[in-house]
């Protein structure tokens, strides 16, 4: 299961430009063996030179091992290039004037270059258009004041670029440039506490604050080249703790970003999870990337939509306050997380916890799946069923307005030639026997018509219409109607057959004595009992219309209970939503 | 004697009062719904109405709404009730103070001719017509302990035609006995069903109707 994080990650490996690294570390062997060769004839001290040497090996060999694991990250790079010019401003020891002259124009640049580190970790990419800002006057107070400064003749007689004797003018240059770079390095700690106090962050909270702590590195570079510029007389001591704790820095970096224990224990937790088969598979990812604003959303292919966990359709953000990363399975979506933007800095943990999370996601995006299909069936059903009471009710309307009302009015006709011809016996008894078949046909039309739609019900309501069938069934039946007003009308249809068909079977099958029916409300739903003093045993699928009284009830979202105990009677329960 | 006529199909509504006015009453209004006989009323009093309860607009419980209204705001003026089916409910509900004045027939009456008329008669004289289906439902009725048991077969005829509103006098004539005799079945049934005698012939359909749904 591919994903397609805006990080390629680690599937770029493949690809890692194995020849430069080895390349560069030879060069960077080279350049370690020229500086110690140069220490012994400077009159360096040697606590310094080795605090030096220490923070060019730790940005090399640190991002030299993050370049190797993390192609794609800038990171890598970055920290081999300050570890680099680290190395080469040692140069500055060098007796030959040229190299001599190189070492002292890179020797402030190291001093940003570490900021940026700083403010690039963990993806090695500036964060905005302030923090390019700021470096980038970083770099030109590093680079060009320094330059400047030289070619006015400032920073020893050794070095080759002074083109004027301005030293009185390159000295305040000087100070302004240290002043700016201290300024530099003052708002970069202020930036990081910015993004910490952003929060929201799900980095590893132990190691950020580890890696936080070396901010203090930035603090101390501003204290530092202030010293400097000040000429304050714990200046040595100073430089010294701040240079090993820059030193440190860069390994603190590499541990963090190729940490995988904690994601490794967090996928691992995941798993654990994901083996009870959770219904609720939000919860253990969003546990498992520290992120609890995720939103697990599946593809619905056949609807062509997103839906939650609900199978409720939603939208995938567009906007840049959240982030999605797709998952998708022979191409195409199965699910997707909605999530802080700020994890796509962990791609690794992103693939991890969707590749154990692939299987139970395909069957949660089936589940949603199905549970969609099931709001669907049922509303469906509901329709259906609806459609069919509609298509009776005007039936039944045509009925009473067409062949009813004709043949009342026939046997009217029929009635009046009767007396009319009251002295003529055999006219009379043809038209006697005439009036007795319209009057058979039309009671057979009244139990068809009453047979599709029970006209009086959505007429006169529930109470009306219970009155006359509890009237015409086979046992005594107690009747109680408790409801304020009209209710839902498939409501009362649906209440209406499950007393019609609860006493139909009790006159069928149940040989009972009397029976009662109790309708009232009971909340948001409107509770049916139809209950007898018969055999009990009665067969809820077949033969007793129990079945098709299920389907009409559940279609409205409502349920019909039955309980039959052998020889204690028969109960019919249905509950149905009414609001 | 006026009567006016409640009833959305044409049909019926003028074979209604042709006949009506072939037997001697006045039709006075021939109505298409209920606010037309409303709007009648306002100015003229028929001795007796005669309502289909299914009007327009919505066929549904106009003329139903249109009766109980008439009863209750013009006692004096008789309401015949006609439906395609008969509900002891509606009945009920339609008799629920008194039976004075009011009738509730299935429409296939009307095809009686002399029964019908002497229903129409009767609802206008304040008398009571409550259609047989009405009555024999509730006489198939089970109980658990029938007091109707003990009536004679007669006597159930004499409760039947009672509880239908038909007067003494009908009953004698349908069952071909002396208005003597009735009178005894009568006071019988009353007895046997432990209902208290009443005077009025239309306020002892009620009694017998309630005592029977009961």
């Amino acid at each position: 299961m591919p994903t397609t994080p805006t990080e390629p990650g680690r599937t770029a490996a493949a690809t890692a430009p194995n020849a430069l690294l080895w390349f560069i570390t030879v060069v960077l062997l080279a350049g370690f063996g020229g500086s110690l060769a140069m220490i012994s004839p400077s009159d360096i001290a040697p606590v310094h030179a080795a605090l030096i040497l220490w923070i060019a090996l730790s940005y090399t060999v640190s991002g030299l091992v993050a370049w190797w694991h993390r192609p794609a990250n800038r990171i890598g790079p970055l920290m081999v290039l300050t570890g680099s010019v680290t190395l080469a401003s040692t140069l500055y020891w060098s007796d030959n004037a040229v190299l001599h002259t190189v070492g002292v124009a890179l020797d402030v640049m190291v001093l940003v270059l570490i900021v940026h580190v700083f403010l690039a970790f963990p993806t090695g990419r500036l964060r905005g258009r302030f923090e390019r800002l700021v470096l980038t006057v970083g770099y030109m107070a590093a680079l060009g004041a320094q330059l400047a400064v030289m070619m006015l003749d400032g920073l020893g007689p050794q070095q080759q670029l002074a083109v004027a004797d301005q030293s009185e003018i390159a000295i305040v240059i000087h100070g302004v440039e240290l002043v700016v770079i201290s300024l530099v390095a003052l708002v970069a700690v202020g930036i990081l506490v910015a993004r910490r106090r952003a929060g929201g962050r799900p980095l590893r909270r132990s190691f950020s604050l580890l890696i936080d702590s070396f901010a203090l590195g930035l603090m101390a570079i501003a204290v530092l080249l202030l010293v400097g510029v000040l000429g304050g007389p714990a200046f040595p001591t100073i430089q010294q703790v701040s240079l090993a704790v820059l030193g440190l820095a860069p390994i603190a970096f590499l541990a963090g970003l190729l940490d995988a224990r904690l994601a490794r224990t967090s996928v691992g937790d995941l798993v654990m999870d994901l083996r009870g088969e959770p219904a609720d598979l939000q919860t253990p990812l969003a546990r498992a990337l520290r992120d609890p604003s995720l939103e697990l959303v599946y593809w619905l292919p056949q609807f062509g939509s997103w839906a939650d966990q609900d199978g409720k359709e939603v939208e995938l953000p567009t906007d840049g306050a959240r982030a999605t990363t797709l998952i998708e399975r022979d191409g195409n979506p199965v699910a997707a997380l909605v999530h802080d933007p700020a994890l796509r800095d962990e791609p690794e943990l992103l693939d991890a916890v969707t590749a154990a999370a692939a299987i139970a996601l395909e069957n949660g995006r089936l589940q949603a799946e199905l549970r969609a299909n099931l709001d669907e069936l049922h509303g469906s059903r509901a329709r259906v069923i609806q459609a069919g009471q509609k298509e009776r009710q005007r039936l039944e309307r045509d009925l009473h307005d067409g062949a009813q009302q004709r043949l009342v009015a026939l046997s009217l006709d029929l009635g009046v030639l009767e007396t009319r011809l009251r002295d003529d016996p055999d006219a009379n008894a043809v038209l006697a026997k005439a009036r007795d078949e319209v009057a058979v046909s039309l009671a057979e039309l009244r139990d068809v018509a009453r047979g599709l739609h029970p006209a009086v019900l959505s007429a006169h309501g529930l109470a009306v219409a219970l009155e006359s069938l509890a009237a015409h069934a086979t046992v005594p039946v107690r009747l109680t109607v408790e409801l304020d007003g009209r209710i839902a009308e498939p409501v009362e249809v649906a209440a209406y057959y499950v007393v019609s068909e609860g006493l139909a079977n009790i006159g069928k099958h149940a040989r009972a004595t009397s029976a009662t029916v109790d309708v009232r409300r009971d909340g948001h739903q409107i509770a049916v009992e139809v209950v007898d003093d018969g055999i009990g045993g009665a067969d809820t699928e077949r033969g007793s219309g129990l079945r098709g009284l299920a389907d009409r009830v559940e279609a409205l979202g409502g349920r019909l209970q039955v309980w039959t105990p052998h020889g204690r009677g028969t109960r019919v329960r249905a509950e149905l939503p009414c609001k | 004697m006026q009567v006016a006529i409640a009833e959305d199909s044409v049909l019926l509504r003028e074979g209604l009062a042709r006949l009506l006015g072939e037997a001697g009453f006045d039709v006075i209004a021939r109505c298409r719904d209920a606010e037309e006989l409303r709007q009648l009323l306002k100015a003229q009093r028929p001795e007796v109405v005669i309502v289909d309860i299914r009007l327009p607009p919505t066929h549904t419980d106009e003329g139903l709404q249109a009766a109980v209204e008439i009863r209750s705001a013009y006692p004096d003026v008789g309401v015949l009730v006609l439906s395609q089916y008969v509900e002891l409910g509606l009945a009920m509900k339609l008799l629920a103070d008194s039976a004075e004045g009011v009738g509730y027939l299935l429409k296939d009456r009307i095809s009686d001719v002399p029964d019908f008329l002497a229903s129409v008669r009767r609802v206008a004289t304040g008398g009571s017509a409550v259609d047989p289906t009405i009555v024999s439902t509730l006489l198939s009725r089970r109980r658990s302990d029938d007091p109707l048991a003990q009536l004679t077969p007669r006597e159930r005829e004499v409760l039947e035609l009672m509880a239908e509103g038909t007067s003494n006098q009908g009953i004698a004539d349908r069952l071909v006995i002396t208005l003597r005799a009735v009178e005894k079945y009568v006071s019988s049934i009353f007895t046997k069903l432990g209902l208290p005698a009443t005077g009025s012939e239309s306020r002892r359909v009620l009694a017998v109707l309630l005592f029977l749904r009961s």
